[in-house]
């Protein structure tokens, strides 16, 4: 990387930087859960580091402390990331003419907030560039870090945090990053069907529902959008 | 036993970022394909945050709940977004009126 990225590299850093502070109190009450369910300071901090998918993290933690075996963890985890697969098939395009360490840097930070600036920088530009969805990752991945590290902390003083509320901060988190995609209505149709369905499956399935919803009103939106584009081409 | 856990999640979550960055995945994605998963974002950031709020019971009767803390300041949190406040500002407003709501308005 050269100085003549330095202006890419601000740019990617300060775009993701709302949505890196929305996700620090999520951070904290990760690191601090992590605590309560018996992880050592070094695990909880490792498992920022090297998992860093908060609602996998957030699972996982959950289920060690509950006590559930290895292979029901690892396949929610599978569930609860399978829609990475999503970013990495639309990224894939883009990093054609890119080398392994770069692919692998980007797939490594790859994540929901990091997904939506850096397809949206793409489509003002015109153009992907490698700089600046590694360094709105980067910056994530550190401010997500130092995050859980003050949960780390804090969980070995108080007892209760979940009572506090902070677990609305994600609610708070996921509606801001999504309603600002809401420019039409196979959007609205999307979001209300995924709502939906994730509310009246999470009883049914409680490991995959997150998936199934998801699929649901994706597809529910993309048919909508061909029909209205098929309706269109017919009138005119 | 937890390293282990650890190492494998982080496995998982690092395969489903990277396979199709790999270059031997030859699979190529089409206009329509990236059409269809231009929704994922939406859909799936919604799938995740709508239970939260809101809870379905089968139990007897089917029964949907929400907390009103949750329900007002996720109204709050969405009317918001629509009016295009800025994401940062949406959530310390939103989380600040929950905060405020479960601590000092609801237990009266």
């Amino acid at each position: 990387m050269n100085h003549r990225n330095l202006p890419t590299v601000c740019e990617g850093a300060l775009a993701i930087l709302p949505l890196s502070l929305a996700v620090i109190p999520w951070g904290i009450l990760t690191g601090a859960l992590a605590i309560q369910a018996g992880l050592s300071n070094v695990q909880a901090q490792c498992l920022s580091l090297l998992v860093f998918a908060g609602a996998a993290q957030l699972s996982g933690i959950g289920m060690i402390a509950g006590g559930i075996s290895v292979h029901s963890i690892f396949g929610s985890t599978m569930v609860i990331s399978a829609r990475h697969l999503l970013y990495s098939m639309v990224f894939r395009s883009h990093v054609e003419s890119l080398k392994l360490p770069m692919r692998a840097g980007i797939a490594f930070v790859l994540t929901d907030e990091m997904f939506v600036v850096s397809e949206a920088h793409t489509k003002a530009k015109g153009a992907f560039s490698s700089t600046f969805a590694l360094s709105s990752g980067i910056t994530f991945y550190l401010i997500w870090n130092i995050a859980t590290f003050a949960g780390i902390i804090a969980g070995s003083y108080f007892s209760d945090l979940e009572s506090l509320g902070l677990d609305f901060a994600i609610v708070a988190t996921f509606i801001a990053m999504s309603f600002d995609q809401i420019k039409s209505k196979p959007e609205v149709v999307t979001v209300l069907v995924a709502g939906v369905s994730s509310v009246v499956l999470k009883p049914l399935f409680s490991e995959s529902y997150i998936l199934i919803a998801t699929i649901i009103g994706m597809v529910t939106g993309y048919s909508l959008l061909m029909f209205i584009d098929s309706k269109s081409k017919v009138s005119t | 036993m937890i390293w282990f856990t650890i190492l494998g999640m982080s496995i998982i979550t690092f395969f489903n970022r990277f396979i199709f960055l790999a270059k031997g995945v030859k699979y190529k994605v089409g206009e329509r394909q990236k059409r269809f998963l231009g929704f994922s974002g939406l859909a799936v950031l919604t799938a995740i945050w709508t239970p939260i709020v809101f809870q379905v019971s089968y139990a007897e009767h089917v029964q949907i709940s929400a907390g009103t803390d949750y329900l007002l300041a996720a109204c709050v949190a969405g009317a918001l977004s629509l009016s295009n406040v800025s994401s940062l500002y949406v959530v310390v407003l939103s989380t600040s009126l929950f905060f405020v709501l479960r601590s000092f308005v609801l237990p009266i």
